[in-house]
């Protein structure tokens, strides 16, 4: 899966301190809606799943379903731009070590989500190396449920990515350069992206990383058709 | 009598089991004055629902076969197809479904959108089915209609509108607001079949009116008069029927209904809905395939002046022989009238004809376009098309799902010995998934099907209605071989003693195919191996496809290309030919790393939150692989991939696992290569088998 590695979206994380998010550390993808926020936390998903390792992608708005022909229609795209030979078999693999869980209709509580997770590594032997946490409303989430996945992360040993909506007409921007919705969030998120479009592209980059006081300079410019890395 | 096609619907009523639904047929027929007296499905007075007509049904409280019945409301008339609602049954819901314009889909108030509703409204989007719902049992304890409005709409995927409102719920359940007519709809009289208006109850007045306007948004958005009438304040009755009926027909909406069947409450609004909002067979589109033409498809034209296009799509047996159900599609039908049928070109007389009513029936003279009817006395299939012969047309086939579960069964005497034999005649002719096959080793009766309750059934209808007792062995999985690499044939097939000889050299590779299918490519140059024995060859290797080296089960999934060959002049011959070939795949098939593929069932559990670490546990242990968990409210649905194998005596296992709570459906996936030690196992067991038999 080499391939896929080298224009993985992640690769804007090559400058970074320590090159990734880490486990135990929880990791924002934020961007105005449409621009590709799912798809783009999806690409951060293969990137796990590529390397062998196991995920949980947790919904809290999108059946499960719909979850599994984002992927599949993502995979469909990779094949394609990736010339995968194998394609079902690489897809077996990922099938393996992703499982969905999805909470409809507001069933979203941090106890809910530490129950089914340590059902999974009990009763299935699946050890989780991430969750991809997609449709939680920043805007309307207070901070005992950051508090919590934090604990999550620790306790399962696992690091954490969410989405995040932003909006055009709500501007405000913390003395440390995050905007809306993480501005009075940041100090739970270890990695903070912003994912963004111009007329000249989209472009994945970091705002925060970790403790770090000097944020490279690092943007990845992405195929708007497939949010593989360009250049 | 009703005779305008556009007064006419065809519709089914189709639901998880349990959801009331047999309850909403029997109380349509009653206030439609189709029957007299109402009865429970399970029965208390031993009489049951009138559409569970066969025995088994009535005492199993659930509804198996699709019986058909017709009834009349206010100038229509409703054709009614009764649809199983267990995925065990498959083929009865799908072809059910074929034949119908519109369907009223039926939930339960307090489960609300279960597994199986997920499965037969997908097979309803499949087939193009515009629906209406109906959420039923709203006076149970934990009813609530708005949780499963929104369950339609986020797991099913439905734009759901609610065009009623209740008045009270559970134990207060007593009426419904009906949002078009702003009125109170009662429901009175020993089995409510008064229905009385009223005003709305003040407190209820700011609820329906907030629904309402939910109700117009959505309809508004297919047509732009009510669209204006919104604007401008003058919205009629009549804008927010023909918007919403356009929503329904173009499957974009669906509008949903209130009540409780078994309390009489809100059932004659739903048969409102069926002649409002769910189309005529005139507003359907249906399709034939013309075999003149390479099998075009045309358009039919639900005309009943045009030449008759006739679909067979159940068979029963009655008492007084085989009845057939019909779906005339265009054309008219009459009592004397001569049939082809599409598949053998034989001719068929219709002698009687008849409307059926559950387990009885009505004569009629003729019948036309659009129109539900049974014939006696007529060998068929189901699922095959009938012309008046004029034309060359089949309705298609319809797609039969591969047989994934078989059971050896023995008559337990000689009577039983010979229904036996009749039953399983008509069953297969009956079900296209349920087979059936005498096994040439052990001489057994193999039946096969969709799973353990399919057979299940049909071993206690064999009983019951054949009076045929069967003993039966244990569940076999419908395993089937393949090959996982290219090799190499060079066979020559040589025989010289004494008469005729036999000569023929095949040589090509054999290879894995995508989708399981056979592929044969001729790529034989320069006349090596003549054109007229290249189909021997085919039919050679085909031959050895239907029991595999490994362990004896068919095989899938192998491209042949021949490509070099020799023949004699005076010695080969097709049978020659055809020996090379079966030489050829035995020769390659070992070099060909054969594997055995098991087929992998998509399950479903649904059940209460606490059970997930139960259930998933018990699918793990299963060899099963969790593909997602969905939580809604109390209840978690654990989507897992599991073999066949593994899931047999599921349900008890679940039932003891979660209190009785949990249910499961399943379906077939696909087919998956087996686990080595497994394998080796299935290779030891066949051996053994080989060689008890030769012994």
């Amino acid at each position: 899966m080499k391939g896929f590695l080298e224009v993985s979206p992640l690769k804007v994380l090559e400058g970074s301190a320590y090159k990734g998010l880490g486990k135990g550390n929880l990791g924002v993808l934020m961007a105005r809606a449409g621009v590709g926020k799912t798809s783009c936390l999806i690409h951060i998903a293969f990137d796990k799943l590529f390397r062998d390792e196991k995920l949980v992608h947790v919904s809290l708005k999108d059946a499960p379903e719909k979850v599994s022909s984002y992927y599949s229609v993502i995979f469909s795209d990779l094949v394609k731009a990736l010339s995968i030979a194998n394609e079902y078999e690489v897809r077996s693999l990922l099938d393996r070590n992703r499982i969905i869980l999805a909470y409809l209709k507001e069933s979203f509580d941090l106890n809910r989500l530490r129950k089914n997770l340590r059902n999974l590594v009990q009763e299935v032997d699946f050890i989780p190396d991430s969750l991809i946490v997609d449709g939680i409303d920043f805007a309307e989430t207070s901070r005992d449920i950051f508090e919590g996945f934090k604990t999550i992360a620790e306790e399962f040993d696992l690091e954490v990515w969410f989405s995040a909506l932003s909006h055009r007409h709500i501007t405000e921007v913390n003395e440390r350069g995050i905007p809306f919705p993480c501005n009075k969030l940041d100090d739970f998120f270890s990695l903070i992206m912003q994912l963004y479009a111009t007329g000249s592209g989209v472009f994945l980059r970091l705002l925060k990383d970790h403790d770090s006081e000097a944020i490279p300079d690092a943007m990845v410019r992405l195929d708007p058709d497939n949010f593989l890395a360009m250049d | 009598m009703v005779e305008e096609i556009q007064h006419l619907r065809n519709i089914g009523i189709s639901a998880h089991i349990d959801s009331g639904k047999t309850t909403l047929t029997e109380r349509i027929l009653y206030y439609t004055k189709r029957i007299f007296a109402v009865h429970e499905v399970k029965g208390k007075d031993g009489v049951g629902a009138k559409m569970d007509s066969m025995e088994l049904e009535r005492e199993r409280g659930i509804t198996i076969s699709s019986a058909a019945t017709y009834c009349e409301w206010k100038g229509h008339r409703i054709n009614i197809i009764d649809t199983p609602g267990h995925v065990d049954f498959t083929m009865e819901v799908e072809r059910s479904l074929k034949v119908l314009d519109g369907a009223i889909l039926v939930l339960c108030g307090v489960a609300g959108v279960q597994s199986q509703s997920i499965t037969v409204d997908r097979q309803m989007s499949r087939y193009k089915v515009p629906r209406v719902a109906f959420i039923n049992k709203c006076d149970r304890a934990g009813a609530d209609p708005y949780r499963v409005v929104k369950q339609l709409r986020q797991r099913l995927n439905h734009n759901a509108v609610l065009m009623q409102i209740p008045i009270g719920l559970e134990g207060d359940f007593s009426g419904v607001i009906d949002l078009v007519s702003m009125k109170a709809l009662y429901f009175e009289g020993p089995f409510g079949e008064e229905v009385k208006t009223g005003e709305i109850p003040s407190p209820l007045l700011d609820e329906a009116v907030a629904k309402r306007e939910e109700m117009l948004d959505a309809a508004s958005l297919f047509s732009d008069e009510l669209m204006e009438a919104l604007l401008d304040g003058s919205v009629r009755e009549e804008l927010i029927y023909e918007a919403v009926r356009r929503g329904t027909l173009s499957r974009q909406l669906t509008p949903v209904f209130i009540g409780s069947a078994y309390k009489n409450i809100g059932v004659q609004p739903v048969l409102d809905a069926v002649t409002d909002y769910l189309p005529s067979p005139k507003e359907v589109e249906n399709t034939a395939l013309d075999m003149d033409q390479g099998e075009k498809e045309v358009l039919l034209s639900s005309d009943p002046g045009d030449p008759v296009v006739v679909l067979a799509f159940k068979l029963e047996v009655t008492p007084y022989g085989q009845l057939t159900y019909l779906r005339i599609y265009q054309g008219t039908v009459g009592k004397g009238d001569d049939l082809v049928n599409t598949r053998d070109r034989k001719k068929i007389r219709v002698g009687r004809l008849v409307r059926m009513h559950a387990d009885e029936m009505e004569d009629i003279s003729s019948a036309g376009a659009g129109d539900i009817v049974a014939l006696f006395g007529v060998n068929c299939f189901s699922g095959d098309t009938f012309t008046d012969g004029r034309l060359n047309y089949s309705m298609g086939s319809m797609f039969v799902p591969e047989p994934v579960i078989s059971l050896a069964i023995s008559p337990k005497d000689n009577r039983s010995d010979t229904n036996m034999a009749k039953a399983l005649n008509r069953f297969t002719r009956e079900d296209p998934t349920f087979q059936s096959r005498v096994d040439e080793e052990s001489g057994q009766t193999i039946i096969s099907g969709m799973g353990e309750l399919h057979l299940e059934i049909y071993v206690e209808r064999m009983k019951r209605e054949f009076r045929a007792a069967v003993d039966t062995g244990i569940p076999q999985v419908a395993y089937r071989e393949s090959i996982s690499r290219r090799a190499e044939f060079n066979y020559i097939h040589k025989k010289q003693t004494g008469g005729a000889g036999q000569y023929g050299r095949v040589a090509g590779f054999m290879e894995p195919s995508e989708d399981g299918i056979y592929e044969f490519i001729n790529k034989v140059k320069g006349g090596v191996i003549p054109s007229e024995f290249m189909s021997a060859v085919d039919k050679g290797f085909q031959s050895c496809l239907k029991k595999g080296l490994l362990i004896g089960f068919p095989v899938r999934g192998i491209r042949i290309t021949v490509n070099d060959g020799q023949y004699h002049v005076v010695d080969s011959s097709e049978r020659a030919f055809l020996h090379a070939a079966i030489g050829a795949f035995k020769q390659a098939y070992s070099k060909a790393r054969p594997v055995i593929l098991e087929p992998i069932m998509k399950v479903s559990v649904e059940c209460p939150c606490e059970f997930q670490g139960n259930v998933m546990s018990s699918i793990n242990q299963r060899r099963g692989l969790i593909m997602s968990s969905a939580e809604d409210g109390v209840f978690t649905t654990v989507e897992a991939e599991v073999p066949l194998a593994e899931m047999f005596g599921y349900a008890t296992t679940l039932r003891s696992l979660t209190q009785g709570k949990g249910e499961f459906t399943m379906e077939f996936s696909r087919y998956a290569q087996v686990p080595e030690t497994l394998a080796e196992d299935l290779r030891l067991r066949y051996k053994e088998k080989s060689k008890r038999s030769k012994a």
